[in-house]
């Protein structure tokens, strides 16, 4: 053996675990402050490749809305409501965007990585923070 | 840099018993109990674990780089090696210096290595998308290494303590 391998727990390693549940606090945190710091007009913005493809105003939805976006060779159906977002289907491999179920919130996201789109959800009162698309 | 016949042997085996453990995790859905993209338990990081500590770190940064490429090639997937590479590498790097601290057991220096993977990941995924999206799932996804890493690190401890029986790792 090239080197020696400790195999028995140790509390170092609760103080690694204490680092990462940490980093884990942190990013958590600092995505609820940017939910609760956000605006009542609810805004559905969806990318494909870093560019928006489009941007929905949820908040003045009064009935369901059904929209197709395609990226990569992947097709996606997006229902948009006033309550939130969801991908109904999907032709990728993975079929994680569908899992994902409907999300509400401001700073919450769907991803669809084999089709490389993104569908944010953003408040008005932060939108020219939030909207910022690179690409 | 030169590799003997038994190292270079010992490497193949290696990324093949990788590249198997990979492709058998997708047979392990824990995208349906945790729907998030990219989630997984990172079996192929036992392998890492155990060449960083039994073979060193350059035949183990071989192994990964091995791995990670025919992965994507089999797949017929190039976009995945920007994934596997950037979560792999950042895994091995934190683990090489992790490794390092003699009062870590393999448990800290695997929780480390799942969680930089992780980040790597969420990085990667954050460059395919050209948007910060994927950040909102970091904070789960590091909680969820605390898991990964200790299965791992676990599993990776079995064979360890199996290989001292048989002395074949002298």
């Amino acid at each position: 053996m090239r080197s020696s391998v400790k195999l028995h727990p140790t509390r170092w390693d609760a103080a690694v675990a204490a680092v990462i549940l940490l980093l884990a606090a942190v990013t958590g945190g600092a995505y609820w402050s940017r939910t609760l710091s956000a605006g009542n007009r609810l805004q559905a913005v969806v990318s494909a490749d870093g560019r928006e493809l489009d941007r929905v105003d949820l908040t003045a939805l009064s009935a369901p809305e059904t929209r197709t976006y395609s990226g990569s060779g992947y097709s996606l159906t997006v229902e948009f409501s006033a309550e939130g977002v969801r991908v109904a289907s999907s032709d990728c491999t993975n079929q994680d965007c569908v899992h994902t179920g409907e999300i509400h919130h401001a700073g919450r996201s769907i991803v669809c990585l084999p089709a490389r789109i993104s569908i944010q959800l953003t408040g008005g009162a932060e939108d020219a923070a939030v909207d910022a698309v690179i690409g | 840099m030169k590799l003997t016949t038994r190292q270079l042997t010992l490497c193949a085996v290696l990324t093949a018993l990788a590249l198997g453990l990979s492709y058998m995790e997708n047979f392990i859905p824990l995208g349906l109990l945790i729907p998030l993209p990219g989630i997984k338990l990172g079996l192929a990081n036992i392998v890492t674990i155990f060449a960083l500590y039994a073979l060193g770190p350059t035949q183990a940064m071989l192994i990964l780089i091995a791995r990670c490429t025919l992965g994507a090639v089999f797949a017929g997937n190039l976009n995945a090696l920007l994934f596997s590479l950037m979560g792999g590498l950042s895994a091995m790097l934190v683990m090489i210096g992790l490794s390092r601290l003699r009062r870590l057991s393999i448990y800290g220096v695997s929780m480390g290595g799942a969680a930089a993977h992780n980040c790597g990941q969420v990085a990667a995924a954050m460059v395919t998308l050209g948007n910060a999206a994927p950040l909102a799932y970091l904070p789960v996804l590091l909680a969820v290494s605390l898991l990964s890493g200790t299965l791992t690190g676990y599993l990776a401890g079995l064979l360890f303590r199996a290989l001292e029986q048989t002395g074949l790792m002298k």
